[in-house]
């Protein structure tokens, strides 16, 4: 099970993690000697030189982090086409309401409107008041970007053709 | 927020990831040896502590820039602090259903990351004033300098020698007090944290330290 999944870009990722603690550390190093050369007098060269080698270290370092962010998504990715595959069905969705940044009231609200259960049952289930849950609801279609139930259950239906199905 | 969780007790379908993303891993490890290393093996204030030292700020701080632009789960948004929700999450390892799976850290484990963070923040802020925020690399030179007989370095632009005034001094002591007693409370945090993870690990019937080594290959 698991030669599948290692691999699959885990180790250019490691490689770029790696990279973005040096470059960390570096720019520690470098900035403060900058901030020292600063104190002693500004507006020279060298310590505007500094003062912009200073920025892009630190750009730097979005950079790469945003870049490695997107690595991760993509292995992500793929992991959850291998589940829908697989037909671990809960797994994706526990992949997509963490993404979406449920809480984990929402979770179970989430997970007993997929299953059909309506306002009334999950309040009586959860012994919370109706209103409660409706609010719940609300937030969890804003976090997920649709407006209704039924769009809600369509994303997880579209998800399992669009990764599921057999390329053609 | 209590009531039943649907998603304990169908294999887990909520859990931190399994493994944690490479850089929350690393920035661990690397963390956790420096802090062991400057509080427990290296001289107080040589110049390979303050190496260290200067590494552990590095690697914090890509830590934090991670907390902001990262994946969802290593997010400080993923695990806000919540002092009452970690209270609860306490109980709940006492209570027959126990605790409750979490995307990201519990809620507990949250409270103490950030204490660790801001025990560490404490000590590197507190380090940098003891050394006026040289780098050891110019801590190293003056030092050779000084055991060359060029005591001159040592003279401040001010004009002012190193522990001059009397301010200078009860200030200074304060801030060495501060250090290290920041330091040592990371140190005590550190082993309660160990000991949380084993009592979690142990009410989760699952190993929490393998994902944050390599992952434990399960769950795929
Ligand atoms: C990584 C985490 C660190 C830990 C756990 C740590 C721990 C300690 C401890 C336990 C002491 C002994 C305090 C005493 O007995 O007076 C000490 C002293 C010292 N530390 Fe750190 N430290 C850390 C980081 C730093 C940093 C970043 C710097 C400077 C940039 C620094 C500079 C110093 C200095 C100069 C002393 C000597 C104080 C003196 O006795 O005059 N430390 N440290
Ligand atoms: C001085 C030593 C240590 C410090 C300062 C420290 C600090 C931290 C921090 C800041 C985090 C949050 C990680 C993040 O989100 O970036 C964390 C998580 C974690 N640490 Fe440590 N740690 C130390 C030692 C250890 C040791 C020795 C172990 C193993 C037995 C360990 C196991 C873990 C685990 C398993 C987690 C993840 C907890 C979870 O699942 O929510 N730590 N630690």
């Amino acid at each position: 099970m698991t030669e599948t999944t290692r691999g699959n870009g885990r180790t250019p990722a490691a490689a770029l993690a790696a990279f973005v603690l040096v470059q960390g550390i570096a720019a520690a190093f470098f900035i403060s000697d900058a901030a020292h050369d600063l104190s002693h007098g500004f507006g020279n060269m060298e310590s505007l030189s500094e003062l912009f080698i200073s920025l892009v270290l630190v750009a730097g370092i979005f950079l790469a982090s945003w870049q490695l962010r997107r690595m991760i998504s993509e292995i992500k990715d793929k992991d959850r086409a291998l589940a829908v595959a697989r037909g671990n069905f809960a797994r994706v969705i526990a992949t997509q309401f963490t993404d979406w940044g449920l809480t984990p009231a929402e979770r179970d609200v989430g997970l007993f409107a997929l299953k059909g259960l309506d306002v009334a049952e999950i309040a009586a289930l959860r012994g919370a008041a109706t209103g409660t849950v409706r609010a719940q609801l609300a937030r969890i279609y804003a976090k997920a970007g649709v407006s209704n139930r039924a769009q809600f259950a369509a994303f997880f239906v579209e998800e399992l053709l669009a990764d599921g199905a057999p390329d053609t | 927020m209590a009531g039943p969780h649907p998603e304990n007790g169908n294999g887990g379908a909520i859990a931190p990831p399994d493994p944690w993303d490479p850089l929350v891993r690393f920035s661990h490890w690397g963390i956790a040896a420096a802090v062991i290393a400057n509080g427990l093996l290296t001289k107080p204030g040589g110049t390979l502590h303050v190496w260290i030292g200067w590494v552990a700020i590095g690697i914090l701080a890509a830590r934090l820039v991670w907390g902001l632009v990262g994946p969802a789960e290593a997010r400080f948004s993923a695990f806000p602090p919540d002092p009452r929700a970690a209270i609860s999450h306490v109980l709940s390892l006492f209570r027959p259903g126990g605790p409750r799976e979490h995307p990201s850290h519990n809620p507990a484990a949250a409270m103490m990351v950030y204490a660790l963070w801001l025990c560490l923040v404490v000590v590197i802020g507190t380090g940098l004033v003891m050394t006026d925020a040289k780098s050891p690399l110019q801590i190293s030179q003056e030092r050779a300098a000084v055991a060359a007989g060029d005591w001159s370095v040592l003279v401040n632009d001010d004009g002012e020698s190193e522990g001059g005034g009397e301010d200078h001094d009860e200030s200074g002591e304060l801030v060495k007090e501060v250090h290290e007693v920041a330091a040592n409370l990371m140190l005590i945090l550190a082993l309660v944290h160990v000991a949380g993870v084993a009592v979690e690990s142990r009410a989760l019937r699952r190993n929490l330290v393998h994902p944050m080594l390599l992952g434990s290959g399960k769950g795929r």
